[in-house]
Parts: structure tokens; sequence; C-alpha cells
């Protein structure tokens, strides 16, 4: 009798395997199935393929395809995707390619998309042909500007946040994410800010680096950038061999002062002839001002400024080259078309004024803006009061941000109820990439309820001083750094 | 169905319930089937954490002789997993004897060398003989990079010279490669070993079902029964591949349950572990070890003596693990569809897509199956005529 059931056990046992083998490789291949639509790229400064598609948005009046870039995930745990919004307004997504591998943690189990919004990137840049080589005079540059308008007046239309948001809500889903995580940095944080506004039910989380809160009117950034000079200038003053350059701060006055009644012009940084063309004060000004941007640029300025205070224009020459155009430049026509309908529409000259008073900037800055949107009439656009958020949101600063300041993330954002805000010191425009914070980041995005142990931003220093031609000196005691961490 | 059912309640059930009764009554080849089908993931496993605790986790210990002249430099060399411990004075060599990875000597006039723009020198000693060396060297020279192009590009903005001159170009890389591909890499023996479980796990019930059943003088009886004698070789191949299949499935579960513990997510590889890819592994391997289960009996019962097949059997264990193995490192393309329909290769192909959750092809799976089975006939009928030659009861 036991035998006969052994026997009935063996065939009761082998019949069905051979069943559960044909339907479990039926299965994995359903489960793997690729998706045609999308094709395998690559991005510059990322070496991974990436999934590409062409996803079409809008309605039948404004359809369009975007190029939206996914560096999949290396092993998918069902953790919501982290979408990247790049910021100028101009700057497209694909062009931050290069935080991936800083994001590396984050897309061990989350796929990371980057959207070109439209007049972005692949999508199709909308350029003005002043991307790569500012003209001599704000004039002649309100004239390309122009022409460039009346050339592409058509492109103008539709290109807003709103529609942005719109668009990227498609993209998600048509690429069948339920929830989605934003990483915005710069401008793309206020899209971000705008994307939780109007489509609250759709995000997770928020990181926001260098933070463009919804009413805070980032182009006034001349007190921004005097207060980052200024930490710099306490920096310096700390280091024994930046101190030793003197009063760079009033060399830098005399500079931009005498800078239109002399005759000195700089030097190509790449042939090393004179440049043809005079550089003028807002265009020197706005080159300190860009190199408050990066920490390492701004560890030079001091030196570079009592260089050329002393007829000595080479460092400058060099420094400029830091800035010189790359392939991730901003796509004017969509910066333009963006900036003077949101924020150019509601600025008044009393701020700018106010803004601008006792800055090495002045309106140097704004000027070029406020010059484009003259000849750039697009029809004005308002965001509606912020409501009430309770997402999980991370905020980044750098405490010398030049144009998004940490009080910007402190004092504009008290409608969002879950935040924590990280603030490097000494740190710039966008910190993603430095010391712990990409570590922070995904800590964050695992378990963004829980506080951050963010003790390390502390150790995240400032690159060293340029002392003198050699570089930095070596031989000199550094600098000692305290980062901070706010609720 | 109900001839299979009739048939398997008839005598050829008897004679596999038999056979399969003695082989799992054998407690040291089961005990020797489990332990290796669960060393292996181990040794793994335990490799590859401690490789890569190793290279990531480890913090090393950097003496910095003279480095009281650069404070900057030591303080740009410290960080996370490189402790710099500044020292005025010390020999490398007891430096390196005592708790130091590597010792950095910075060179005579180092400062004013630097400041005159002359080329001072930084000494590396290190004990090349010591593990910990090379992770320490590469550790200091990750350190170093970013301090030295901070330095070549303040050095020639001094110049008015653009830092971008001193590069002609820029290298992008572009991997084609996927993680399911890079698993595959990393994995590259796995499949291999899993099959050689099937070898080793019934290699002791293959040798006791034929060579030690001839000894025992019971061989004779069995062949006297009222049995074709190719039901005789099928049901001991039944029961000798029950035991290298359990070898394969544990060592395919044990192999799953350990993937978590893995830092495959960190080595750019998907973790493709699920209850689904175990049974379908476990499955695959079912002809195949019907397939190492009749080799070796044919292989055991034409040998002189159970030494004899034992020796036989050892060495067959081998062969496909350097069979595989050099078909790997040959030229052969693999991945033709072709190469699937051969025993042992298209398991491994199947094991090695399925490790990482790729795709396999459900009509090539059957069709190596298919042809692993109808080997599995040949050789079934080769032993049948075997045991009709009375020389072989005879051997000893």
């Amino acid at each position: 009798m036991a035998k006969e059931l052994a026997r009935g056990r063996v065939v009761a046992v082998a019949c069905p395997l051979f069943i559960v083998l044909l339907a479990l490789l039926s299965y994995s291949g359903a489960i793997n199935a690729e998706d045609l639509a999308a094709e395998t790229c690559h991005l510059e400064g990322w070496s991974q393929p990436l999934r590409c598609y062409q996803v079409p948005v809008g309605g039948a009046d404004q359809s369009q395809n975007l190029a939206v870039a996914v560096a999949p995930a290396v092993n998918p745990d069902g953790s919501e995707p982290l979408y990247l919004l790049a910021g100028g307004p101009g700057q497209a997504a694909s062009h931050l390619a290069p935080l991936l591998p800083s994001l590396a943690k984050v897309n061990r189990n989350r796929d990371i998309v980057m959207v070109d919004r439209r007049g972005s990137g692949r999508t199709g840049a909308f350029e003005c042909g002043i991307e790569d080589e500012l003209p001599p005079d704000l004039d002649a540059f309100a004239g390309l500007v122009s022409d460039c308008y009346d050339q592409q007046r058509q492109r103008t239309e539709g290109l807003n946040s709103r529609q942005t948001v719109d668009d990227l809500e498609q993209v998600r889903v048509s690429l069948g994410h339920e929830k989605i995580a934003l990483w915005g940095g710069s401008w793309g944080t206020r899209t971000a800010l705008l994307y939780q506004q109007w489509y609250p039910q759709s995000i997770s989380a928020l990181v926001l680096d260098a933070v463009a809160p919804i009413e805070a009117k980032v182009f006034l950034s001349a007190q921004a950038a005097e207060q980052a000079l200024q930490q710099l200038q306490d920096a310096c003053m700390e280091d024994k061999s930046c101190a030793g350059l003197g009063d760079w701060r009033g060399d830098l006055d005399r500079l931009l002062n005498e800078w239109e009644t002399g005759e000195s012009r700089l030097a190509d940084p790449l042939t090393g002839a004179p440049m043809p063309r005079r550089v003028p004060r807002w265009e020197l000004a706005n080159a300190v001002r860009t190199a408050l941007y990066d920490p390492g640029a701004a560890a030079q300025l001091p030196y570079v400024i009592h260089q050329a205070a002393r007829g000595n224009l080479l460092p400058l020459s060099g420094l400029s080259s830091l800035f010189l155009p790359a392939s991730d430049t901003m796509s004017m026509g969509l910066t333009f078309s963006v900036a003077c309908a949101e924020e150019l529409n509601r600025t008044s000259a009393e701020e700018v004024a106010a803004d601008s008073r006792d800055t090495f900037l002045g309106t140097g800055f704004i000027d070029i803006f406020r010059t484009a949107c003259g000849v750039w009439p697009v029809q004005e656009r308002s965001y509606p009061e912020p409501e009430r958020r309770e997402h999980p949101v991370l905020l980044i600063s750098g405490s010398a941000d030049p144009i998004t300041p940490p009080e910007y993330a402190d004092t504009r954002l008290d409608y969002l109820s879950h935040k924590q805000h990280l603030v490097v010191d000494g740190g710039g425009h966008i910190n993603t990439r430095r010391g712990c914070i990409p570590e922070l980041i995904a800590s964050f995005l695992d378990a963004p309820e829980q506080p951050l142990d963010s003790a390390c931003v502390k150790d995240i220093r400032r690159p060293p001083f340029m002392a003198d031609a050699f570089g930095p000196a070596l031989d000199a005691e550094p600098l000692a750094e305290v980062g901070e961490v706010a609720q | 169905m109900s001839f299979l059912k009739q048939w398997l309640q008839g005598p050829m059930g008897a004679l596999v319930y038999k056979e399969s009764l003695e082989a799992w009554r054998d407690k040291r080849a089961l005990l020797t089937a489990v332990t290796f089908a669960l060393l292996f993931p181990v040794m793994i496993t335990g490799t590859t954490v401690f490789v890569f605790k190793v290279k990531s986790e480890n913090e090393s210990r950097v003496a910095l002789l003279g480095g009281e002249q650069v404070p900057l430099l030591a303080q740009r060399l410290a960080g996370d997993q490189l402790r710099v411990d500044v020292l005025q004075e010390g020999e490398p060599s007891a430096l390196l004897a005592g708790e130091y990875d590597l010792v950095l000597q910075v060179g005579e006039d180092f400062v004013s060398q630097y400041r005159e723009f002359g080329v001072p020198r930084l000494y590396v000693y290190m004990d090349g003989a010591s593990k910990d060396a090379s992770r320490a060297r590469r550790q200091l020279q990750e350190r170093l990079a970013p301090l030295q192009q901070q330095i070549v590009q303040q050095r020639a903005i001094a110049r008015g010279v653009a830092p971008q001159l001193l590069a002609p170009w820029r290298l992008e890389v572009r991997d084609i490669s996927t993680p399911s591909d890079r698993g595959k890499l990393i994995l590259a023996s796995v499949p291999a070993l899993l099959i050689m479980t099937l070898f080793v796990a019934s290699l002791a019930t293959a040798v006791d079902a034929s060579a030690g059943e001839r000894e025992r003088l019971s061989l004779e009886n069995l062949l006297m029964q009222p049995l074709p004698p190719w039901q005789v070789v099928l049901a001991k191949t039944v029961a000798v591949a029950s035991m290298g299949w359990l070898g394969g499935v544990l060592s395919v579960c044990a192999l799953t349950a350990l993937m978590p513990v893995m830092p495959l997510e960190e080595l750019g590889m998907h973790q493709a572990s699920s209850l689904s890819g175990v049974v379908t592994m476990g499955l695959l391997l079912m002809p195949l070890a019907l397939l190492v289960a009749v080799v070796q009996l044919l292989l055991a019962l034409g040998s002189k003596s159970f030494k004899d097949a034992q020796m036989r059997l050892s060495i067959l264990q081998v062969a496909p693990l350097f069979m595989l193995m050099a078909l790997d490192m040959s030229q052969v393309q693999l991945d033709k569809p072709i190469w699937q329909l051969l025993p042992l290769v298209g398991q491994q192909q199947w094991l090695k897509a399925l490790l990482v959750g790729d795709v396999v092809s459900l009509p090539m799976v059957l069709a190596g199956s298919v042809v692993s089975l109808l080997l599995v006939a040949v050789f079934v009928l080769i032993g049948a005529r075997a045991l009709r030659r009375e020389s072989l009861l005879g051997a000893t």
C-alpha cells in the first residue's frame, strides 16, 4: 500500500512540474518584454546606457514630442522614479547627465528621468545666436534679441511654467509612473514647486537645490551676489595666505569704477591674442558674479582682482575662460520667453533700484533681462498663491550662493510643512555633487519622513584660495569650516 | 497519463522505489550532496562581500612625514576612509610595520620648490606585499588628484590661459553593457558550479547503485527479475538523478537566499533572485540531472572495480567545469541559439540568463531539454545492452 502511494506521488509530482516550467518561462518572458518605443542612447557626462523616448505631449494645437532620457534603476524595487528638473530657465534636463555619477546610489533602485522641456536640448533648442558670444553693448544685444523674436515668434507661445508642468505630468502618465520624486536645481526648483502646487497627487517627495521659491524674484540678485562676495571676503580674511592679498574688495570697487575710462583689453584665454572688443563694465561685474556660483572659481577671485587692480589682467582673462560657452549652454529663446513672462513682468523699477544699491553688481545682471524683455513681448503670466503642502521636501542651499541665498528657503516656504534644510557653508549655486550631499539625498528619498543626520555637511570645505601665481599656499594653515542644518 | 500511471504502479514503479530508497538511505551520499551544494554559494557570497568591503569600506591610515610644512596638503588628504597622521619624524619601514598602511614623506625644500615652480617630491613608502597597501595608495591618489587639478587650474589662470587648453580632448566612455550583462560577468562561474553540483551530489549514489551493487552481488539477482534491462538502468538513473537534482536545487536556493547579502547593486548588477526564478532553474536542471546520472552509471558499470568507478567519476565531475570554462574563454560565440541544443552548454546559458533576470527562449529551452532527454534514452539503451553482457557481472 505504501509503495503504491509512493508511486502515485511520483506521477503526481512529475506531470505538474513540466506544466510549471512552461508557465514560468512564459511568465518570465512577459515581465521582461522591452518597450519598443525606447531606444538606447548615451548623454555626455554619463557612461552608462540610457533609455530614450520621444513622448508626445500637448493637445491638438500645441502637440510636441519631448525628448526623454531615463537612467534605468540597477535593481528596480518599485521606488518612485526621480525626475530631474533643470534650471535657467533655458537649460535642458539632458544637460544634467553629469549629475548621474553623484546620484548613483539613488539610481540603484530608482529610475532617473530627464525630460527636455519645450525649447530646450534635444526637444529642439530655442537659440538666438547669442549663446556663444555676447555682443559688445546692450544696444547691439537688444537688436539681436529682437531679430530672434521676430524670426521665431511662434515658438514663444506655450513656453511657460504651466505648459512645462502639464507636459511633465503627461510624461509621467505616459511612462506609467504612479508617483514621482522631483529633484530641481535653481530654476528647476521653481518648476518643481509649481508642479507640487498643480499636481500634488503625483508627487512623493522633493529635493530642491538652490531654491527659487514661487514668490521670490530671483532675477533681483545684486544683494545676494554682494552677500556672497562678503562671505568670500570674510573667509579670505581668516585664511593667512589670502589675507595677504590685502583689500581686494576695495580693489574691485576701484576696478569697476575706472573700467569704462581705461583702455584695458583682456586677452583671449584660448589664443592669447588681445580680444577684438572692449569688455564693458556690466560684463566684468557679471564675470565676478558668475565666479561666485562655483566655490572653486570664487577661491581665485581675490588674487585675480588683486592682480587686475595692479594692471595685470592675465588672471582675469584666465578666469573668464571658466565661463566659456559649452555644449550645455542655455537656450536663450526659452530663457527670455519664461523670464519675461513670469519674472520681469512683476519686477518694478523701485525694486531694481533697492536691490542694486551699494552692490558691486548694480543693475549689471538685471539690465540684460530688462533689455531683452523690452524686445520680447510675451504674455504676462502670474502664479497663484501657494497652498499648504505636506510632501517631504529636502532643501539644499549654499551659504554663499549669489542668486538663490539660503534665506529664500528659510523664509519663503512656510507653506511646506515637512521640510529639512541643508546649508553648505561657503557653498555656491547647486551643491548636489559636493561632499556627503549625494548620500543625504539618497537617504532622504529612501525615508523622506525621517530627519537626516546631516553632521557631515560641515565637512564640506571651500577649495583652497589662490595665494599667488603658484596656486594655493600649501604651507598656510587651512580654513576650518562649519555647516548647519535647520528644520 | 493513465499509461504512465499504470507503468509506474507496475514492476517498474517498484524498481524505482527500491532504487530511490537505497539511494536516499545512504546518509554519507546525502551529506556529500548537501555539503557541496551549500558550500559553494556560501563561498561565493563570502568572497564577494569580503572583496567589496575591503575595496570600499576599510579605512586606510597614512603617516605624513614632514606634514607640518604643508598643513593645507594634510587637511585636503584627510577625510572619509583615509586617516592622515602628521608626524615630524619616523622611519618609514618601522611605521609600515606598525599601524600605517602607507607613509607619505614630504621632500626636502618642498615648500620653496613648490613656490618657485620647481618639481618638489612626495615620496610614497608602501609594503607591496601587504594586502592593504594598494587600497591605501589608490585612496591617496584619489585625494591628491583633485588638489593637483586645482593647483594646475590656478596656475594656468594666473597666466591668462584657459585650463581646458591643458586637456586637448575629453574621453567620454560609453558603456553599452546592461546591469544583467555585468551580472553575467560577475557570476560567470556560477552556472558551471551549479552544473558541477549535479555531478558531485550524485557521484556516491551512482557508484553505489552500479559498482557497489555488483560488488554486493545483488545486481545479478536484479537482472534475473522479469524486467527488461533498460528498465533497470532507467530506475537507477532516476534514483541517482534525484540525488544530483537535490544538490542542484539546494545550491540554487542557497544562492538566491544569499544574493541580498552580496553587494550586487554596488557592483552595478541587477539582483534578480525570485521564487519563480528558483523553480525555473530547478526544473531546467532536471533533464541534465538525468543525463549526468545515466552517464555516471554507465561509466561506473564499465569500471573494473568500486575504486575504479570512484576514480572515473571523480575525473568526470571536474570535466564539465573545465569544458564550460574553456568554452567561455574561447572565441566561440555561445550566444548563438544552436549552442543551446548542446547539453551542459544550453543549461549553462539558461542559468546564466536566469540568474541575472534575463529572458530565456521557451522553444530553445524545450528543444535543448528534449535533446538532453533523447541522449538519456540513448544512454539507457546502451546501458541495457551492457547489462546483457555476462562479463560485466564478473568484474571486480
